[in-house]
């Protein structure tokens, strides 16, 4: 009867604390959220406030869902954000709000034996490294989810920066041009263009060009560049955050 | 140099970008259905007239709120499965829901228009009793728990507990009903079997025991089946030995009996072995029940009574009757009751509650599907026309879990096939072809060819070529058709006359097993259920496997698929065949099976029929084959030296393996002992018989190939350790040939534990597991190598293989739980493999197999590059772009199915749980066929422009040369 009372109590503090988490420490609030089982292990509510910033919380909480360590304990979101997942037993659980439209960060609670509850940063690498969060949580949506990627879309001048097109049409561009430049048919000019045609031929020392180009590619700087060149417009996006994502693998 | 680096770019570049979803192709091919499971409790919102609120709370653990209009769900709460999440009541009062969860722990309060929750309250632990609505003076204002020894009062705008008590004696009586009439007071009814009956009345204010007495019922083994409250505080209970009704006012203090009315004096009788029930409602919390009651008799006669003035009073006698309801719209009550018509409809009537009478013209006629079950649960939503007369529709459950949703006169307004919601297994079956196709087809039959001289074969080409252009002819008229009109009137009623396979062969039958026993046959296309059909008699703990025989390739022989089902505790089985397009059972004798089956095996050989030979395999080690015509046994005989087989037996922890001898009996060849006090067998696979390896290696940098080792006999064995102490536990895995019972290669995960998903294909294994000592999930990966030479390039034979592979492992970091695992799979093996990886939120990630290469390197090097190896890094990346169902989420994901389409980048998955969801993935991208976005405009454009140009400048140079020759 008396433990009976007790718990009431405890319920009741409970219940009025989560109304106002904010104003009490986080000892408080570990020892208010703690059950004892009849079989002796501890179980305790965890809880916390998730916040979609310029939207409505009727607008997303009846789509969304806050689960530990999957959905081996599922808690519901209020009409307020706040949420409240009971009757959870001591261990470390990593908390997170499963919502098909907004993006959340997960958290991981970690809780003793005793019910003392803590929230840190969820690391799967150095699991054992401690940032520590505020407790009760505070959820914030960190953005929309970016399920699609965009299409391609098609432009002019995407057509015109093409390597392809650019290496058609400066020749073309050269072939219609130059003759208006100057004039083959005078003498004088066509004697220095020999005269230049001869220089070209007779320098045997000079590198091939496709000798110079295969040194110039092979050279480790200009990989991305070539890559990208050669690519054309539609590779250029891709590959170049494909670079940017294995440069953060590497890390 | 240059052109590696661009192929490196190009892979990089596809590899992000595979897979994913443009936004244009949101619902072009995918399909998504959301399911609740069957329904436990259902409650309309009678608060307004014009709501189409209805509340649902399921087996599933699942509290729903549908749209009554259609059917389609506003909000739906999934909680955790298994007790913990179990849905024991359902209440509700104005706005608010209140639901029991988990056998009493919680009490949680939702706002039903949002689907917000108002408040959580953990309750003491004890088993729950009984919940209900306690009101004070008109008002509702608490909800009363009962737990086994305990009963507490909470607020129902807070949740707060206003009081709890022990209830008294809770050791020897059970308690199990609550009962709140007007005056303040709520009753707790508890009962010693076969003794008496304990009435304790608390004062609601307070929880003060008020009162407290015990009334005789020798005759009384459950309060809960066979008792309830009618009138104003009026205990009746029915008892079918000594056929009569007992009544007790609750609150009168003299009274000490319980008062025996003999059915005899009503002219009534329970029907011998049925136990009879009570129905009484109360419409209000606040107010007590009506004085009228359903009491059945039998499973089809009910009959309305009422109790007045310490008498019962026969209202009306409905025989047969199946279903009996009642339903309140203000202040009027009303019964509906559901009568048998023919063989296949019933009637629903509404009659008055309070006379008896029957309403005019409510009739509702409810076809029953002669492929589905009976009906077994009915709800009624009763609404106020306008000319005051009481109007009404009917929910119809049947044992199908099919729900109807019917209004007058008999008009199906939505139906949900819940059994969906629990599918156990599936498969894919291509689609037959269309007459004219088929007529083709046949037109190369080799008898037709034998048969006929050259000049009908000629003739018959002709004709079926003009059949052809006849049917091309009515394809365009009717696109010409359709185009004309507006786009939302043109309706795409599927059914099965009309399918047919298409150009790529990506629509497909989806068959579909579930728990409850109905199989469904679906189009993959758009998720029309096409044929659904019910076994009954189907034992709850039925395991079910689905094996397609025949498929739809063999015109004239229709397709084929047997389904075995399994009783779990026996071992026996039975064998279910049918076609899977149509959904017909097929007349072919089944061979009975007397003793448990302990294995399938599904042959290569096939009969005269085109049929593939099923081997079932009993636990005398006995073989029973399907078909079993003197062909097939002559085959079998013939290659019974090459049929292997193994049986696992868990408990044992034993592997072994047999072969076949010719007379259908079997020999024991190998045998695994892994020992069970060490560690359990999980879990076992093989390879998927339907898949296709093209390549035989891989390209190493230096241009040397590095043989896969192709064993398609290699089953993987998941171990997990009995000793579940984090320290101590492990997961194991075993490579074992099926054949020789040779234990390729073997590993432990230390520090680790379950559940393991994996997936075995092709010459690698992927499996996920927990490790319990950083507590995160992780990936790790075996690929299994001949090395840099065949043995023997040209057939695989596990007999004859005496070099052991090289195994190659590595493991990475995986962060989010994981739910299921599966591999895509593609018509010839070309296109990249992805992952399909179901997480607990709803998400099928396609995770490329690129990341889960065991050669990916620490140190990048030129070979590594050359090979496109992306180098190591212990976490495994998650983006959203590869989450190929984007928000459409699959609740509860337990299974993903992949089946290859006739476009070798395609790949079709469906993904099931609580939700289905199909779609198409291109794990190479679709490189095939033109993409959806390929820009027809300006192709034309530019070539039609040049052809222009090439005209007009052709006409410059010829005006060119004319003046220059004038010149």
């Amino acid at each position: 009867m008396c433990r009976l009372c007790v718990a009431a109590l405890l319920l009741l503090a409970a219940a009025s604390c989560s109304l106002d988490v904010k104003l009490h420490d986080d000892e408080d609030e570990d020892e208010d959220a703690m059950f004892q089982t009849p079989g002796g292990d501890v179980r305790v509510r965890v809880s916390g406030r998730a916040l979609v910033p310029g939207v409505r919380a009727q607008d997303w909480i009846a789509s969304a869902r806050v689960l530990l360590d999957g959905d081996k304990h599922v808690g519901f979101l209020r009409d307020d954000g706040s949420f409240t997942v009971s009757d959870v037993p001591s261990g470390s659980y990593v908390l997170e709000i499963s919502s098909p439209t907004y993006r959340f960060q997960p958290v991981r609670v970690d809780i003793t034996t005793t019910g003392k509850m803590r929230a840190r940063v969820v690391n799967y690498i150095k699991t054992s490294e401690v940032i520590r969060l505020p407790y009760p949580l505070q959820m914030r949506c960190i953005g929309l989810h970016s399920y699609f990627i965009p299409r391609e879309t098609w432009g002019w001048s995407d057509f015109l920066m093409n390597p392809m097109v650019l290496m058609m049409v400066l020749p073309l561009l050269i072939i219609l041009l130059l003759p208006k430049v100057f004039n083959p048919s005078d003498p004088e000019m066509r004697r220095e263009m020999e005269q230049s045609m001869n220089m070209l031929n007779s320098n045997q020392e000079l590198p091939d060009v496709s000798e110079l180009m295969t040194k110039f590619f092979s050279s480790p700087k200009s990989h991305g560049k070539a890559g990208g060149g050669a690519r054309g417009h539609r590779g250029g996006a891709p590959s170049a955050r494909g670079g940017a994502s294995r440069r953060k693998m590497k890390d | 140099m240059a052109w590696l680096v661009v192929r490196l770019a190009i892979s990089v570049s596809l590899l992000y970008a595979a897979s994913a979803v443009f936004e244009d192709q949101v619902g072009k091919f995918d399909w998504r259905q959301q399911f609740i499971g069957k329904v436990r409790f259902a409650l309309f919102d009678t608060h307004s007239q014009a709501s189409k609120k209805l509340l649902v709370a399921t087996d599933k653990n699942v509290f729903a709120s549908l749209n009554s209009r259609t059917g389609d769900l506003f909000w739906r709460h999934v909680d955790k499965t298994g007790p913990e999440g179990h849905i024991d009541a359902l209440l509700m009062y104005g706005q608010d829901a209140v639901v029991v969860v988990g056998n009493g722990r919680l009490l949680r309060s939702w706002e039903t228009t949002v689907g917000g929750l108002k408040w959580e309250t953990v309750l003491d632990t004890g088993s729950f009793q009984a919940a209900a609505l306690v009101g004070v003076q008109d008002l509702v204002k608490y909800v009363a728990v009962l737990k086994k020894s305990a009963i507490s009062l909470h607020d129902l705008s807070s949740g707060s507990q206003i009081w709890g008590e022990n209830l008294p004696d809770s050791d020897s009586v059970q308690y199990q009903t609550i009962y709140s009439g007007e005056n303040g007071l709520v009753f707790v009814l508890g009962i010693v079997p076969n003794s008496h009956i304990v009435i304790v009345e608390y004062k609601i204010e307070d929880g003060e025991i008020m009162n407290k007495k015990s009334v005789e019922a020798a005759w009384m083994s459950s309060l809960e089946s066979s008792c309830a409250v009618v009138s104003s505080g009026i205990l009746l209970c029915v008892d079918q030995i000594t056929q009569s009704l007992y009544t007790l006012p609750l609150q009168s203090a003299e009274q000490t009996e319980m008062r025996q009315i003999h059915l005899q004096m009503l002219d009534l009788e329970v029907a011998s072995g049925f136990r009879p029930v009570l129905t009484s409602t109360q419409p209000n919390p606040a107010q007590p029940p009506l004085s009228e009651f359903f009491l059945q008799l039998s499973p089809d006669h009910h009959i309305l009574l009422q109790f007045k003035d310490g008498l019962i009073a026969l209202l009306r006698d409905f025989s047969p009757s199946y279903l009996a309801a009642f339903a309140t719209s203000g202040e009027r009550t009303v019964a509906a009751v559901m009568s048998p018509k023919n063989d296949t409809a019933c009637s629903i009537n509404l009659f008055s509650a309070d006379t008896g009478r029957k309403h005019l013209d409510t009739t509702i006629i409810y076809h029953m599907d002669p492929n589905g079950g009976k009906p077994n649960r009915l709800y009624v939503h009763a609404f106020l026309k306008k000319d005051d007369s009481v109007g009404y529709r009917v929910m119809v459950q049947t044992e199908d879990l099919t729900l109807t949703f019917l209004q007058q006169p008999g008009r199906v307004v939505w139906m949900r096939e819940e059994a969906l919601a629990d599918v156990v297994t599936m498969e894919m079956v291509d689609l037959p072809f269309t007459g004219t196709q088929a007529e083709l087809e046949g037109e190369f039959g080799k008898k037709a060819a034998i048969q006929d001289g050259l000049l009908p074969m000629v003739l018959k080409r002709l004709s079926s070529q003009f059949i052809l252009l006849q049917a091309w002819l009515a394809h365009l008229w009717k696109l010409f058709y359709d185009a004309r009109k507006p786009r939302s009137s043109v309706k795409h009623e599927v059914t099965i006359d009309i399918l047919s396979r298409d150009e790529f062969n990506l629509q497909k039958m989806m068959l579909m097993v579930t728990a409850s026993g109905k199989l469904f046959g679906i189009d993959s296309k758009s998720g029309t259920i096409l044929w659904k059909q019910y076994l009954e008699n189907i034992q709850p703990n039925s395991v079910f496997k689905l094996i397609v025989q025949r498929t739809t390739a063999h015109f004239p022989h229709p397709p084929q698929c047997t389904l075995l089902i399994k009783n779990k505790d026996t071992g026996l089985g039975s064998l279910y065949v049918f076609n899977p397009i149509f959904g017909k059972k097929s007349q072919i004798s089944v061979p009975t099976l007397p003793r448990p089956v302990l294995q399938t095996l599904l042959l290569p050989v096939i009969d005269q029929d085109y049929a593939k030979v099923l081997l079932l395999i009993d636990d005398q080690y006995k073989v029973t084959a399907f078909p079993s015509t003197k062909n097939v046994l002559q085959q079998l005989q013939d290659t019974a030296s090459s049929i292997f087989f193994y049986l696992v037996d868990s408990s044992q922890g034993k592997l072994s393996g047999f072969r076949l001898r010719k007379d259908l009996s079997t020999e024991l060849i190998w045998e695994v002992v892994i020992p069970t006090e060490v560690q359990k067998i999980v879990a076992v696979k093989g390879k998927r018989a339907n898949e296709h390896v093209h390549s035989q290696g891989r390209v190493m940098g230096d241009r040397s190939v590095l043989y896969k080792y192709l064993n398609p006999n290699l089953l993987a064995v998941i171990t997990e350790s009995t000793d579940t102490h984090q320290e101590r536990s492990f997961v194991g895995i075993f490579l074992i040939d099926g054949v020789t019972g040779r234990i390729v290669h073997e590993a432990v995960q230390r520090k680790a534990r379950g559940p393991v998903h994996f997936v075995h294909s092709e010459n690698w294994v992927v499996y996920v597991y927990w490790n319990s000592k950083f507590r995160r999930n992780e990936f790790s990966v075996l690929e299994l190598f001949e090395g840099a030479e065949l043995y023997n390039s040209t057939v695989f034979s596990s007999l004859d293989r005496p070099h052991a592979p090289q195994v190659l492992q590595q493991s990475y970091i995986f962060p989010a739980p994981i739910n299921t695992l599966e591999a895509t799979l593609t018509e010839k093996g070309i296109t990249s493999r992805h992952l399909l990886v179901g997480l607990p939120s709803g998400n099928i990630l396609s995770l490329p197999k690129m990341f889960l290469d065991p050669r990916r390197p620490e140190l990048v090097s030129e070979q590594s590059r050359e090979e496109n190896l992306i180098p190591y890094a212990p976490e495994m990346p998650i983006r959203e772009e590869w989450f190929i169902n984007y928000n459409q989420t699959v609740s509860r994901v337990r299974g993903i199915y992949t089946a290859p389409s006739g476009l070798e980048s395609t790949c079709l998955v469906v993904a099931y749980g609580l939700d289905i969801y199909q779609t198409r993935v291109f794990p190479s991208k679709q490189f095939d066929v033109l993409k959806d976005d390929y820009d027809y405009i300006l192709i034309s454009s530019v070539l039609f422009g040049l052809f222009f140009a090439t005209m007009i400048s052709k006409r410059l140079a010829e005006v060119k040369l004319l003046n220059r020759a004038w010149r």
